[in-house]
Parts: structure tokens; C-alpha cells; sequence
């Protein structure tokens, strides 16, 4: 069995991926390559019911040790921790990301979308990646923690700095992420202490006063924030990156939800699975496993691939394609199992209510004549570089 | 006719309110709960919980066809 996984692992080549224009064959040729195989020293899971398992079994498949740590060494809490503890600090979390919290926050989330849209409105273009998707989440993050907006471009460039090791193939981190990420940790090891002292409504103070009861360490808040900033913002800039992209190329879309303005919920949903940012779930190996008749050995780096179980050709009729009628299958974009994005419910109030202000405004546009919207690759998050939109200036015409 | 969400399985992905929220709602952490009771459904309520069925990542709705004895 190992020796077949590694003859496949010999003719795989993830970099010559045609990831920038087609990720349907893309996918579809990593699904070919087996149900679990190695490349590079990763064990790669491709078939659908064995992502469900692997993401359901965190008694096999740890993801303490499995995330990329910029040279940091801090708890990132609730991401790189197993049960039994895991569970203790997803009940805390869990209730402060709830629908009921983000409900809360919408008033404000969009106004701010609204703003945004209004800065480019009477140009008549715009990149929704550099102008919504870049701007947009960090905002987002700044508002539920408390702090002043006007640290969001400062964050910005700390983050992208960051993500920059995701981008490349492996190795350490470089110089300019690790001054990145102390960076950031002096900026949230400042907040915090801000927020100590002039304590507010906000999910910051929430933490701070439940480490006052012993739930978390000061560490594990720098933990959180330092993990919200890594996990909550490059993603949700992909995932609006893709849904414009849609609905760019989809103008039949953007009328039936004029006409039906509850259909919003279920292109999101589709677009979160046929285009998730985040392709793989990392986890490191238990024990030796047989998995699709393959060993996996003890130790070693998995990567489960969420992006082939959202286009299993045996559940989706048209895997490739958005399928907007009532009682589509769901997806695994958020991940699966207990590490479930703990965001997932903000990520996607942000989508909805990215589309509704955009729209609002700029019911019609298309594609910048020549523009050829392209994903970055290799890249840990799948993202559109950018995506240049034109329309009537001043939008409703 | 039963249904419930089995709470082993589900993690919160949150999809069953988002896409049926005629038969389900959200409760203070963002998991899933019934919005309705569940012994005598409606056409249109079953036919809701049979798309979250198909719909929930985890697989954690479960809809018993009739009630039998043990």
C-alpha cells in the first residue's frame, strides 16, 4: 500500500497545479492522484467519507503542532489545542461569536461595508480585493475586540507580512514575518492593556474579564487575539474576493436575488464550497493509521483536503457549478469536527452583508474589459489577486 | 415522525438555521436547536428537515420516519 502512495506521490506536482484558472481541474486532478497519498512528506486525505472521518476522529488526526507558528511561541487558542481542554475553551468561545453576538454588531458592520462602498461609488470602478476585501475584515476584527479603526491599515500590513509564509513553499519563517508577527503581538499586548484599564463592550473585554476568573492565562489572550488576526481576516478577504467573483460572472444571480433577497443566504453557502479559501485542514498523525488502505505513519503532517469533499462527485449532481435550489448539500469550508471555524458565523454575516450594501448601490457591473481574475498559487489561502469591476458611475443608473 | 439533532455530532456549523429557519433556530452559543416541536410536523416542516438533513456537515439531523415501539 505505501509502496502505490508513493508511486503516485512521485509523479504528483502540487505547484504545476492549473490553480490560477481552473480550480475544478485542479481539484479534480488532486482527487485522481488517491483517495490518500504522500507528496513531499505530507499525507494528503482526498476522499470524501475519509475527510469526514479524519476531521471527526481528533484522537487520530492532533492539530497540536499542526499549524504554521510565524516563529511565535504562544498558545493559539482553541486551533492547536485537543481535547479534553479543547472543549473547556470552545464553550467559553462559542458564545461570543454566536449569530445572537453578530446580530448585535450588524448595525454597525454595515455602516462601515456602506462607507467602503461609498469611497469608490462615483468612480465608476473598483478592486473589490484592495477596496472591500483587504479593508473590510480587519475593520470587522477592530470592532468586535474594540479598538480604533484607524489601526486598520497598520494591521493590514502586519497581517500580509504574516501571510507571506503561507505563500511560500515551507521552510522557517522569514525575517519580515517574524518582525511581522512581534509586531502585532507589541500592538496586541497593548490593546489588551488598554483595554484593561478603560474596560468596554466588546469581545476583548469579555476575554479579559474571564481571565480575571481564571479561564484564560494572559498568554492565552495574547493567544486568541494573535489567532483572530491570522485566521479571521486574509480568509474572509478570499471568500469575498470569490463571491463577487460570482456574481460578476452570474448577472441571472443577481437579479432572482433582487427578486428573492433570501436567496443571498444560499449563494454564499455555495460559494464558500465550490471556492473555499482555505483548501486543507492540518492535523499531525497519532498513531500509525490505515486510511483508504493506506498507512499513514505516526508523526506524520496530514492534510485534510476539504476542497475534494466539496466537489464529490457522488453527492453534488454538479459539483463544479453553484447549485442555488432549496436542499443543496452543505460543505466542509469552514472545516468539520470540533475545530469547526470558530468565526464561520461572523465570516459569513460579513458576506452578506458585503453583497447587500454592494448591491444596494450597484445593482449592475461587470468584468474590467481584459480582466482575467486570477488565484494566486501555490498559496496556503486560495485568493484572487484581484478583481476589477466597472460600472455606471455613481452606480444606479 | 421524529426528528432531532443528535449533539455529539453537531459542532455549530450553524447551516440548519441559516437555510430552514422555519423549523430550526439558534441558541446562545450558535449551535442548532428545533424551532418547533417535533411529534406532529407539517408537509412543509418535513420536507425542511429532509433538505437539512442533506444539508448539515456533520450529518447531525436525524429524521425517524414514524415512531415505533422499541
Amino acid at each position: 500500500m505505501a509502496d502505490s502512495a508513493t508511486a503516485s506521490s512521485s509523479v504528483f506536482n502540487m505547484v504545476a497545479l492549473p490553480m490560477a484558472d481552473d480550480r475544478a481541474a485542479s481539484w479534480r486532478f488532486f482527487r485522481d492522484a488517491g483517495d490518500v497519498f504522500e507528496s513531499q512528506g505530507i499525507w494528503y486525505i482526498t476522499e470524501p467519507e475519509a475527510v469526514r472521518f479524519a476531521l471527526r476522529s481528533p484522537e487520530l488526526f492532533s492539530s497540536a503542532g499542526a499549524f504554521t507558528q510565524h516563529g511565535v511561541d504562544l498558545p493559539q487558542i482553541p486551533i492547536n489545542i485537543d481535547p479534553p481542554d479543547h472543549k473547556r475553551y470552545r464553550m467559553i468561545l462559542d458564545p461570543l461569536l454566536s449569530p445572537r453576538v453578530v446580530n448585535a454588531m450588524e448595525d454597525t458592520l454595515r455602516a462601515q461595508i456602506g462607507e467602503l462602498v461609498d469611497a469608490f461609488v462615483e468612480t465608476g470602478s473598483c478592486d473589490v480585493v484592495a477596496d472591500i476585501g483587504r479593508l473590510y475584515p480587519p475593520q470587522v476584527f477592530l470592532s468586535l475586540f474594540g479598538l480604533p479603526l484607524e489601526d486598520r491599515d497598520q494591521l493590514v500590513h502586519w497581517v500580509e507580512e504574516m501571510s507571506a509564509v503561507s505563500h511560500s513553499k515551507d521552510g522557517g519563517p522569514a525575517q519580515s514575518v517574524q518582525d511581522a508577527a512581534n509586531s502585532l503581538i507589541a500592538y496586541l499586548e497593548g490593546a489588551i492593556a488598554a483595554k484593561r484599564e478603560h474596560p468596554g463592550d466588546d469581545m476583548l473585554t469579555e476575554v479579559i474579564e474571564r481571565a480575571a476568573d481564571g479561564q484564560f492565562s494572559d498568554d492565552e489572550i495574547l493567544g486568541l487575539a494573535f489567532l483572530f488576526c491570522r485566521a479571521g481576516l486574509h480568509t474572509v478577504t478570499s471568500a469575498i474576493g470569490f463571491l463577487m467573483l460570482h456574481l460578476a460572472q452570474h448577472p441571472e444571480i443577481r437579479r432572482d436575488m433582487e427578486k428573492d433577497p433570501s436567496l443571498v443566504t444560499r449563494v454564499i453557502e455555495e460559494s464558500l464550497r465550490t471556492e473555499q479559501p482555505v483548501p486543507f485542514s492540518p492535523r499531525i498523525a497519532m498513531n500509525d493509521v490505515e486510511v483508504c488502505g493506506v498507512q499513514i505513519p505516526a508523526g506524520a503532517r496530514v492534510r485534510i483536503c476539504l476542497a475534494t469533499a466539496n466537489r464529490d462527485a457522488d453527492k453534488y449532481a454538479n459539483p463544479d457549478e453553484l447549485d442555488l435550489t432549496a436542499g443543496s448539500p452543505g460543505h466542509l469550508s469552514f472545516g468539520g469536527g470540533i475545530h469547526r471555524c470558530l468565526g464561520s458565523h461572523l465570516a459569513r454575516r460579513e458576506l452578506k452583508l458585503v453583497v447587500e450594501e454592494f448591491h444596494r448601490r450597484i445593482p449592475d457591473y461587470e468584468l474590467k474589459q481584459g480582466a482575467i481574475p486570477q488565484v494566486e498559487w501555490p498559496s496556503g489561502t486560495l485568493h484572487l489577486s484581484e478583481l476589477n469591476l466597472v460600472f455606471a458611475a455613481g452606480g444606479r443608473s | 415522525m421524529k426528528v432531532a439533532i443528535d449533539n455529539h455530532r453537531c459542532t455549530g456549523h450553524g447551516l440548519c438555521f441559516a437555510l430552514e429557519p422555519t423549523v430550526f433556530t439558534d441558541d446562545e452559543a450558535g449551535y442548532g436547536q428545533l424551532a418547533i416541536g417535533t411529534d406532529v410536523p407539517s408537509e412543509d416542516q418535513i420536507a425542511a428537515f429532509r433538505r437539512a438533513v442533506h444539508a448539515c456537515p456533520e450529518q447531525a439531523i436525524v429524521v425517524e420516519a414514524s415512531e415505533t415501539s422499541e
